[in-house]
């Protein structure tokens, strides 16, 4: 059985965030939630300041401590690795979300989707309701619903649930890409088995020098970073003499 | 007579207004969503898990309370014993109010034990609480048809009292085991929910019979003066272990230089203070402590009543003021989308929700004290 890793390519990347709309329209995602997402950072003191940017998802961990809190094993690990997550059986305690390290679980506060159910006319008589062009375009609450995310998971989330990145297991499981790699303009994503040494993951993993986000928790997480995007230079000097 | 019949419909009829705000609540959360909260997924436990853990340790503290007589032997406590059982009871039904009314979805429980994780501390405080529930009511029936020493009811006081012991420990554990929070102590918690679950139940079990007995008109008889004079030597020894266990955290706090703590101090007074000390601290723990350890304050039962009622308030101060100072800030890359610090203040429904939990509670008090002769002990 593989075990699934992503690497992004932190050189490659461009911070252009179609990874987070691909996987916006791939997985139905309500506004105000994140699957795919990004920390942005700043360092030095103006005028010598410099903008970093880390694409995030979740990091399925492989002692993740959301699958370990969750009490009613809503939260729980396939056999491939992926932390894939059962809203049939969560309770909404939301330990999950509290528990991740980070920051990349979500929950539903109300209904998805508020805008699009909404029945009023912006101009009565004139115009469609949200709710009234979202059942025009045939969509399920939304007008530009995905059906294939239905196949391993609710297509769109009821209230009181959390969720989360899945490594888009529907597709994974049709031996496709998870959306957000595909998406990638500039092939920053590498996704792969991390446990076949001959696998594009494992061969970038041993050719470069990665980092994981808060590495020191022990969590082991799967989603790794490589190289980093910095085309400055500067003159050498004998210690800055 | 009628007007003791009149206060005592009012206070019903108080009880069920509040009862009825609160499923107003109720149905508004299970209809709307938990959105009606003052909470997002940043800040995401808010004043009604607070005010489930209150609740739920208050209940461990007087199921602790009520073993000294129905594990430990200690005869002279029996007087008391009936309405601490019923007390723990009631109290836990109105923890689980509002842990019910906290839960996105509360009719997948069946889940904890369809499906159950057993490295998830969450688990085991449902598995606990829940059994300690069954256990205390089985219990509290015995006692009521005066069987209060048969192998059978000894050994359910037995249970009980291992699980007041035990569930503390793992309300503590759910924050201790995060290790990515480290504002919340670690393995410490565990022992500091304890302490607080026995401090807040015996806080409860002191202001309550005091209220009971100024009620009845006729004060205190001499042997529960004599019992509550022990109880009040055993609050204030609790009030000075806490105030160490306080004064050690806020000098770990205050010498640390662990970026979450730093970050952690900006919020960590939400109810202002003086120094390093917070104010529940100072008016919940501190001067109780102080009143308590002088001997003619100690002994007068109106002081007691004001110590006790104090540290009602201080210790649901304190939960709160851990769980919040703990979420206040987004993990990773949440900051993009939430301020660097988050405010709360809770809203009607959280204050509803609140509301609901003690008016149960107040009313299955009430109502024992009417139907369920809570002053009866073996023999009499």
């Amino acid at each position: 059985m593989p075990r699934y890793a992503m690497v992004i390519d932190l050189q490659r990347c461009v911070g252009c965030g179609a990874c987070s709309i691909a996987c916006r329209s791939e997985n139905n995602v309500p506004d105000g939630m994140y699957w795919s997402n990004k920390i942005t950072e700043t360092s030095g003191t103006f005028p010598n300041v410099r903008y970093h940017y880390i694409p995030t998802l979740c990091n399925h961990c492989e002692n993740a401590p959301c699958v370990r809190g969750c009490p009613t094993q809503a939260m729980h690990k396939l056999e491939n690795g992926i932390t894939m997550h059962d809203p049939n059986k969560c309770i909404g305690c939301k330990y999950c979300e509290f528990n991740c390290p980070y920051g990349v679980i979500y929950f539903n506060w109300r209904k998805p989707h508020p805008f699009w159910q909404d029945e009023s006319e912006l101009i009565k008589g004139g115009t469609y309701s949200p709710a009234e062009e979202a059942s025009k375009a045939g969509g399920k609450v939304l007008p530009y619903y995905n059906p294939e995310r239905n196949e391993t998971l609710a297509g769109i989330r009821p209230k009181g649930v959390v969720e989360k990145c899945t490594f888009c297991d529907h597709l994974v499981k049709r031996g496709e890409l998870p959306r957000c790699v595909e998406a990638c303009p500039a092939d920053a994503r590498v996704f792969g088995d991390i446990s076949d040494p001959n696998s594009e993951v494992s061969k970038l993993l041993g050719k470069f020098r990665p980092f994981r986000l808060r590495e020191q928790l022990g969590t082991d997480p799967h989603v790794f970073y490589i190289r980093d995007f910095n085309p400055a230079h500067y003159q050498p000097t004998k210690g800055g003499v | 007579m009628n007007s003791s019949k009149g206060v005592y419909y009012t206070w019903l009829g108080l009880i069920g207004a509040a009862i009825l705000a609160g499923l107003y609540a109720a149905i508004r959360l299970f209809t709307q969503g938990h959105y009606l909260f003052n909470t997002n997924d940043v800040l995401l436990w808010s004043l009604p898990l607070g005010s489930y853990i209150y609740l739920a340790l208050t209940s461990s503290g007087l199921t602790l309370l009520a073993s000294l007589p129905l594990v430990f032997g200690v005869k002279k406590f029996e007087p008391i014993t009936k309405r601490l059982v019923f007390l723990a009871i009631a109290t836990l039904i109105g923890g689980f109010v509002a842990i019910g009314l906290e839960l996105g979805n509360v009719l997948h429980m069946i889940y904890i034990f369809l499906s159950p994780n057993l490295s998830s501390p969450i688990w085991w405080m449902g598995l606990i609480y829940s059994v300690e529930l069954v256990v205390l009511i089985v219990k509290f029936f015995l006692m009521h048809t005066g069987d209060w020493h048969s192998l059978f009811s000894r050994a359910l006081g037995h249970i009980s009292f291992l699980g007041a012991l035990v569930a503390p420990l793992m309300i503590g554990s759910i924050f201790g085991l995060t290790e990515s929070r480290v504002t919340y102590f670690g393995p410490v918690m565990p022992i500091y929910c304890l302490l607080m679950a026995i401090l807040s139940g015996t806080a409860l079990c002191i202001f309550y019979n005091l209220v009971v007995a100024g009620i009845d008109g006729n004060g205190l008889s001499e042997a529960k003066q004599g019992i509550f004079d022990d109880i009040t030597r055993f609050f204030t020894y609790t009030l000075g272990t806490m105030i160490v266990f306080v004064l050690v955290k806020v000098a770990i706090e205050s010498a640390t230089v662990i970026p979450d703590f730093l970050n952690y101090r900006q919020y960590a007074q939400a109810f202002g203070g003086i120094g390093k000390l917070n104010t529940e601290v100072l008016l919940g723990l501190m001067l109780p402590f102080v009143l308590m350890l002088i001997p003619w304050i100690r002994a007068g039962n109106g002081s007691r009543m004001l110590a006790s009622g104090l540290v009602m308030l201080g210790t649901l101060a304190m939960h709160m003021e851990i769980l919040l100072a703990g979420q206040s800030r987004p993990i990773g890359p949440k900051a993009e989308q939430y301020p660097e610090y988050i405010s709360y203040f809770p809203t009607i429904y959280e204050w509803l929700v609140l509301l609901l939990a003690v008016a149960v509670a107040l009313l299955l008090y009430t109502l024992g004290e009417r139907y369920l002769k809570l002053e009866a002990a073996p023999g009499h």
